[in-house]
């Protein structure tokens, strides 16, 4: 039997590229995943055990950056493009699929896996029916033995109500958080801040997994970004 | 030809010195292995990053009865993030020299001051079950009071975390719940009671352990024997809640009993290694199986045992393991 397995946190971003995502936001999109890798290039102790992927959402969703070691030589990073609709629903089955086979394949590969993380980064209201999108995320969560954390990051147009409704666990003692552009924030600006949020966590994810917790952190709200809000599920009902 | 000019050549003299010191990897040791660059913790300028130990424990006629070696090595984690060691452990012997008490600890990583719970786990609580079972007290390990041991450790801890949280000027130190103490100050702990008069060539073990610091025979052939249950075995995710005092156990935890004969040794780590050697069947497993067939020469050569590079582990490691000596 295969033991001292090493450990690795799944760390996936999902995020909006709806019609409403073009020019300057749909740059700073496009900006994360660099950023990403620059953090994880000066971060030995967390690249060793980070994996990232990448799943746009428009009208369908895709794996624009299947879940890897960012910082291996053979893995370019992909170009988000603009495509119409909103589909929340196809984004959660997507990732569903991912999460479930990529868990899969990384125990199959000898590793000890923690529970995944998601930061969902939206601009906007679903465009599928609210039963639908309902649905995919309660087949991605409560009805999924290896859900992930899922991370809310509401920028623009994004109803609060709606994005609340995706923090998950919303409760207890491993709650997560939801995050939003303050009013009269720049919206690409707040993409680039959520971007720093995702970093700072994966960071303290990584510090924490080395000191033999499990699993994803938040920063604390005193260290969040100027023009970015926490929020836990009770702050919109 | 002219020759006087010619360099008359001189032999190479013999190096002066000869020895040299090199990491451990096993496997792919990983990126932080070679890049991360250790800092000091502001905090704790007086913590050790390694601490190690290597001696022999001789009998009555000065012949050596069994080999130790110990060592608590900082983390590439705690290096990098400049934060202390939170391993401790300690080893003593009755004064009456029947019982060789061992414990090994690791502090709650969560906590700031968990590596003072470390010290008082593995220093006092040995120093208590030393001091216990020194002739004439009717005390052994088959009759000791694990669970009143434990209080006593836990109840140290809380003491120690009060006091330190009051002088930091928190004001609620003395009155806060135990629960929200052992968020600032916790400690796994693990102890082992070795009787050295050896019977029929094995000395009998007896083992203690709160939360997941793990304890091991090294039989022969390299046979890795478990004397608790291996962490996360069978589950879904990985996790990593612990118990740790001072939080009192949910239940009294059970002593183990076992032996350690010559050509075997008893080895107590805390989870840094515990986590990577697993099941004991993989290639650290094979690793330290092949390093320690025999005490290895110094405490120093433990420690960079202890401290191999792989991937991904990087918490602190501690082990302290007993070989018994072959008797004429």
């Amino acid at each position: 039997m295969e033991s001292e397995k090493a450990k690795l946190l799944p760390f996936y971003l999902v995020i909006d590229v709806s019609a409403s995502m073009t020019g300057d936001k749909l740059k700073q999109a496009n900006a994360i995943m660099p950023a990403v890798v620059d953090a994880l290039s000066d971060a030995p102790i967390l690249s060793d055990k980070v994996r990232f992927g990448v799943i746009d959402f428009g009208t369908d969703a895709l794996v624009r950056l299947p879940l890897c070691d960012l910082l291996d030589e053979n893995v370019t990073l992909p170009a988000l493009n603009v495509r119409g609709a909103t589909s929340y629903a196809a984004a959660f089955r997507l990732l569903r699929d991912e999460i479930e086979s990529n868990v899969k394949q990384l125990k199959a590969d000898g590793f000890q896996v923690h529970r995944p993380a998601v930061f969902f980064i939206s601009d906007g209201e679903p465009t599928d029916r609210d039963g639908d999108w309902r649905d995919a995320f309660r087949d991605l969560t409560e009805n999924f033995p290896t859900y992930p954390n899922v991370v809310p990051c509401g920028v623009d147009a994004a109803n609060p109500k709606t994005l609340a409704s995706l923090i998950y666990p919303a409760s207890g003692p491993k709650a997560m958080q939801m995050y939003l552009m303050q009013d009269g924030q720049n919206p690409a600006d707040a993409i680039a801040m959520i971007a720093e949020i995702l970093i700072s966590s994966m960071l303290a994810s990584g510090q924490s997994m080395a000191q033999g917790s499990s699993g994803l952190i938040l920063p604390a709200k005193q260290d969040l970004p100027n023009g970015i809000s926490a929020h836990s599920s009770d702050d919109f009902v | 030809m002219d020759t006087s000019t010619e360099a008359v050549p001189t032999p190479v003299p013999e190096p002066e010195w000869r020895g040299r010191s090199e990491p451990f990897q096993v496997g792919d040791p990983g990126r932080a292995a070679s890049l991360v660059v250790p800092i000091p913790d502001p905090d704790g300028w007086d913590r050790r990053d390694t601490v190690l130990d290597g001696v022999a424990l001789m009998d009555g006629a000065k012949k050596p009865i069994a080999e130790v070696r110990a060592a608590s090595v900082r983390g590439l984690s705690h290096r990098a993030y400049g934060t202390v060691r939170q391993d401790e452990y300690s080893f003593r012997r009755t004064t009456d020299g029947r019982y060789l008490v061992i414990g090994v600890a690791d502090g709650v990583s969560a906590g700031k001051l968990s590596h003072k719970a470390a010290i008082v786990a593995a220093r006092k609580g040995a120093e208590l079950i030393a001091k216990a079972l020194t002739a004439p007290n009717d005390l052994t390990p088959d009759n000791f009071p694990w669970p009143d041991l434990v209080h006593a450790v836990a109840g140290r801890i809380e003491r120690l975390g009060r006091e330190r949280l009051a002088a930091m000027g928190n004001a609620d130190a003395q009155t806060m719940s135990v629960r929200d103490v052992a968020a600032h100050i916790a400690s796994t702990v693990l102890y082992a009671v070795v009787d050295l008069t050896p019977v029929g060539g094995a000395h009998v073990v007896h083992l203690l352990a709160v939360g997941d610091t793990s304890a091991w025979v090294l039989r022969e052939g390299g046979r890795w024997e478990p004397q608790n249950a291996v962490k996360n075995d069978g589950a879904e995710l990985h996790s990593s809640s612990v118990h740790a005092l001072p939080l009192p156990p949910v239940t009294d935890p059970k002593p183990v009993r076992t032996t350690v004969a010559a050509g075997e040794a008893l080895v107590l780590m805390t989870d840094g290694i515990g986590d990577p050697l697993g099941h004991g069947t993989g290639a650290v497993g094979r690793f330290l199986a092949d390093v320690w067939a025999k005490p290895p020469a110094s405490g120093l050569e433990f420690a960079a045992h202890i401290g191999f590079a792989r991937k991904s582990f990087d918490d602190d490691r501690t082990a302290v393991a007993f070989w018994p000596v072959p008797r004429a």
